[in-house]
């Protein structure tokens, strides 16, 4: 810029050495202050003092202090006050009007003689009817010459309005300069600034509705319409020139999904708040990383929302900003929209602990992650042929958020419920001597994905959207008794919930079968402890030396020995799944079990596990009494 | 159901510049799509229809009336589509295992890997049969509208199922073009391609496809037609209709700048045969 040619704007002023003469000045103070004799140096002064303080806005001082009055004067005389001034403006108006009519007629009079047709239609009635036409005529009268000084006057005159508008001409052209400059460079910042966001990948565009304006993209095309079209905000300049991310009526603050987890205690686990890394730093970048995140967490809710309520049947409840999922008794979970910036975890009385702190974040992580698999879902079948139109409008389907994680955390109870219960049975039944073998596969339905066809990511959260499915596999005490539970939980499809499949295959007993699909976890310990106490009894009847033992109400857990003297004994197996206990009395011939209670029992035995073990396991325990018998 | 159409011709200088326009206009990558365009004719066989003239008083049932109207009326050209691979081009039959398959291509691929990506197995094409009937003639609306159907057929050699339903093969060409989804509106910028002629025209559909570059494109100077469809369930459904010309009128406001998008002539899409 230094380089370039400058130009001078204003306009050089010679200075002259004495411009004014005296007798000129003096005759200007007369004509500015009166007689030399009222001058004096302390009216000047006072002068200057009353310049220095008056309002440089205010006209007049009295009009300052009609205002003042004016604000005293109640409505009545404001209304008066009112249509006096406008009974004077409208005085001012008609009198300038009747001047100017005045002046028309002059000025039509004095044509009247050159053009008597054009002047005659300019003139008043009045004039017409007074005064003919061409009475009055002007010639032209050549002035005297003006002396010398009147010329000097002149151009001294018009040489001062010139430099005067020199200069105004001047300081107008610097101050464009300078407000261009200013502009130039705010500009610059703000075109280098959309260029930043550019350049790390943003789309920016012009707005649809406001094409005078950028809009940087930072939406989900995918998402659902409200939600797709708030994705684009306009990048507005301020007045300095930095960038502003305008959202419209979008608020302003960062949300997001809370996930709590609650126990029969209290909250035991929050989800935690993302941190946003630079919360002060507010660069551009964050903001539109910010409007993101919120719109991603806002439509989250939505969509959550949206799935809740067709999940009434399943026990989701929602509230006004509140979603109520329970996952197993006890165990409930809460799902809100909070703010970011408000901390909410500390100052939260309900919290009890923070046990659950990793679910809560599992959950907020895979509800997430659904999300973003809904939206390539959304974008596969928008990218396909679409069916003919018809009428009804098609129906989006809700995404699937809550119910994979539903059915996951409820599988996952009831499979842990199960092994804590095989497992139990299994110490019961290593107390007792016997041998029970217990292959568990839980989660056997997910496996990793290998079909090339869909991207490994969409294929991955695809496994977790099918039915999950555990298998227990158990050997029983007899080597050829065997069950295999099946544990089948889908949220998805009917049937909902959670079911358990039991096949039981003991040779002794085909024709006992499990019911065929188990709802409830006491129904499904019931069945498996039967079948297992059955599969003992069919053991102790192989084991023991031929006709010893025979199962005579297999299903009551009593076996019946009967010996040639006519001395009968009768065993009674009980197992639960603390405990197995075997009772032994005699009885005289096939009774009724009912009738054989009063016998004096003979002998009984019970097992639990961890208790010092035994000196007998169950088999020699059976053997002894056999023993006995002879 | 009703198919509305509205076509452009699209030079070959501006093909590339119109799919990018079209691919951020619908916000999706274009399919690529080569298709088998099998035309078949349709032909009266002998002894099939047996009309009764009079007898007023059998009044014909409704469906009977139709479907005489559909024996005895015009008979149309129907097309055969199926599509394929740009890689089937060139490519040797796959059920040809014989050592020389093996020996023309890379010898270090396996040979099964050979066959599923650069083979062609005419036994497992699949076809699917299009009737489209002339347009309708005297429609105010700006567009063409015309009825159409299609259905599936079995995979492999078409001909003689074809021909039971009384169906001969004309002849056949191939298109190739991408594929654009914008709400409703399939948008199919497509090119017609002819097989080289080498003598005798074949009366069947080819088994083995020449290289794809020896095809020539029907229009001389290369250039594409764009057109843009939509499909109504219910022709008589006038709402319907009408909501479906006024998207594709949207579409035709919003590439006004890069195209223009109309009706065309509707005696060049007459299919009857005569």
């Amino acid at each position: 810029m230094s380089d370039s040619l400058s130009l001078p704007l204003r306009p050089l002023i010679e200075e002259s050495d004495r411009p004014d003469a005296l007798p000129v000045e003096i005759a200007q103070i007369n004509a500015q202050w009166g007689a030399f004799r009222d001058v004096n140096e302390d009216s000047l002064r006072a002068q200057i003092e009353q310049e220095k303080y008056k309002d440089p806005y205010a006209d007049d001082d009295d009009e300052n202090d009609e205002d003042t009055s004016a604000t005293d004067v109640d409505s009545a005389e404001r209304l008066d006050l009112l249509y006096r001034r406008r009974a004077e403006i409208t005085q001012f108006a008609l009198q300038a009007h009747m001047e100017a009519m005045f002046a028309l007629d002059f000025v039509s009079l004095l044509l009247s003689k050159q053009q008597p047709r054009q002047a005659e239609t300019s003139m008043s009635a009045f004039l017409k009817q007074t005064a003919p036409l061409g009475s009055l005529d002007a010639e032209v009268v050549h002035p005297p010459p003006k002396p010398e000084s009147a010329a000097v006057d002149t151009k001294t005159v018009s040489r001062g309005w010139r430099l005067q508008n020199f200069n105004a001409g001047a300081n107008r052209l610097l101050d464009a300069a300078t407000r261009l400059e200013t502009e130039v460079a705010s500009e610059t910042r703000y075109w280098n600034e959309v260029l930043a966001v550019k350049e790390k990948g943003w789309k920016v565009c012009r707005l649809p509705r406001d094409r005078q304006a950028l809009g940087v993209q930072y939406g989900f095309m995918e998402a659902t319409p409200i939600f797709r079209d708030r994705g684009l905000a306009a990048l507005r300049r301020a007045d300095d020139g930095s960038l502003m991310l305008d959202k419209g009526l979008a608020p302003q603050r960062a949300r997001m999904v809370r996930v709590r987890v609650k126990s029969c205690k209290g909250i035991s686990g929050c989800s935690r708040v993302h941190p946003s890394s630079t919360n002060n730093a507010e660069s551009i970048e964050d903001r539109i990383f910010q409007a993101r995140d919120t719109l991603y967490e806002e439509e989250l809710f939505h969509e959550l929302f949206r799935e809740a309520r067709i999940l009434g049947n399943q026990g989701v409840t929602t509230r006004q900003n509140l979603l109520q999922v329970p996952v197993s008794s006890g165990q409930e979970i809460l799902l809100d929209l909070v703010d970011m910036d408000g901390d909410p975890t500390p100052d939260d009385p309900e919290i009890a602990s923070t046990e659950d702190d990793t679910l809560a974040n599992a959950i907020s992580h895979s509800i997430h992650i659904l999300l973003a698999y809904a939206h390539r879902q959304n974008l596969r079948r928008r990218t396909q042929p679409p069916p003919p139109l018809v009428p009804k409008r098609r129906h989006t389907p809700e995404y699937q958020l809550l119910r994979p994680v539903m059915a996951y955390l409820q599988h996952s109870s009831h499979v842990r419920w199960l092994e804590s219960f095989l497992g139990d049975l299994h110490q019961v039944l290593k107390a007792a001597g016997l041998q029970f073998e217990l292959n568990a596969s839980p989660f056997s339905s997910l496996r990793l994905p290998t079909t090339p066809s869909i991207p490994a990511a969409e294929a991955l959260v695809q496994t977790f959207l099918i039915p999950f499915e555990s298998t227990f596999s158990c050997k029983l005490p007899s080597a050829q008794g065997s069950f295999k539970v099946r544990v089948r939980t889908s949220a998805m499809s009917p049937p909902l919930g959670t079911h358990f499949d039991i096949s039981v295959n003991i040779p002794e007993y085909p024709d006992s079968q499990p019911p065929n699909r188990i709802g409830l976890q006491e129904e499904a310990a019931e069945v498996l402890t039967h079948f297992t106490m059955l599969d003992i009894l069919s053991a102790i009847a192989h084991n023991s030396s031929p006709s010893a033992w025979t199962a005579v109400y297999p299903h009551h857990g009593e076996l019946m020995a009967i010996s040639p003297t006519g001395q009968n004994k009768k065993l009674q197996v009980t197992l639960s799944r603390h405990e197995i206990s075997v009772r032994a009395s005699s009885a005289r011939g096939f009774e009724h079990p009912a009738e054989a209670t009063d016998k004096k029992p003979v002998r009984s035995q019970t097992w639990k596990p961890n208790t010092p073990t035994e000196s007998l396991s169950l088999m020699d325990f059976v053997a002894e009494i056999s023993k006995d018998d002879s | 159901m009703h198919e509305l159409l509205l076509f452009a011709s699209v030079p070959t200088h501006q093909h590339h510049e119109l799919l990018r326009q079209l691919a951020g206009l619908t916000a999706m990558q274009p399919h690529h799509r080569v298709e088998r365009r099998l035309v078949f004719k349709a032909y009266r066989k002998p002894g099939v229809i047996t009309t009764r003239v009079g007898a007023s008083q059998d009044v014909q049932g409704a469906d009977m009336q139709r479907l005489n109207k559909m024996l005895n009326g015009g008979m149309f050209y129907t097309q055969v589509v199926g599509p394929v691979s740009e890689l089937a081009f060139g490519a040797k039959p796959s059920s040809s295992r014989n050592p020389d398959a093996l020996m023309s291509g890379m010898g270090e691929l396996p040979p099964s890997n050979e066959n599923a990506d650069n083979s062609y197995a005419y036994e497992n094409q699949p076809w699917k049969l299009e009737f489209r009937d002339i347009p309708e003639a005297g429609t105010r609306s700006a567009v063409t509208s015309r009825l159409m159907a299609s259905s599936t057929l079995p995979k492999g050699d078409i001909i003689e199922s074809m021909n039971a339903w009384g169906y001969s093969f004309v002849t056949e060409y191939v298109v190739e073009g991408d594929i654009f989804i914008h709400n409703d509106i399939v948008i199919f910028l497509h090119r017609v391609l002819h097989y080289p002629t080498e003598g005798q025209e074949p009366n069947e559909p080819r088994r083995i496809l020449p290289p794809f570059e020896t095809m020539t494109p029907l229009e001389r100077t290369g250039s594409y037609v764009l057109q843009a469809a939509i499909t109504v369930q219910d022709g008589g459904n006038q709402e319907m209709m009408k909501t479906a010309s006024q998207h594709l009128f949207g579409l035709r406001e919003q590439l006004k700048s890069a195209v223009r998008l109309e009706q065309a002539d509707r005696l060049s899409l007459d299919t009857r045969a005569k």
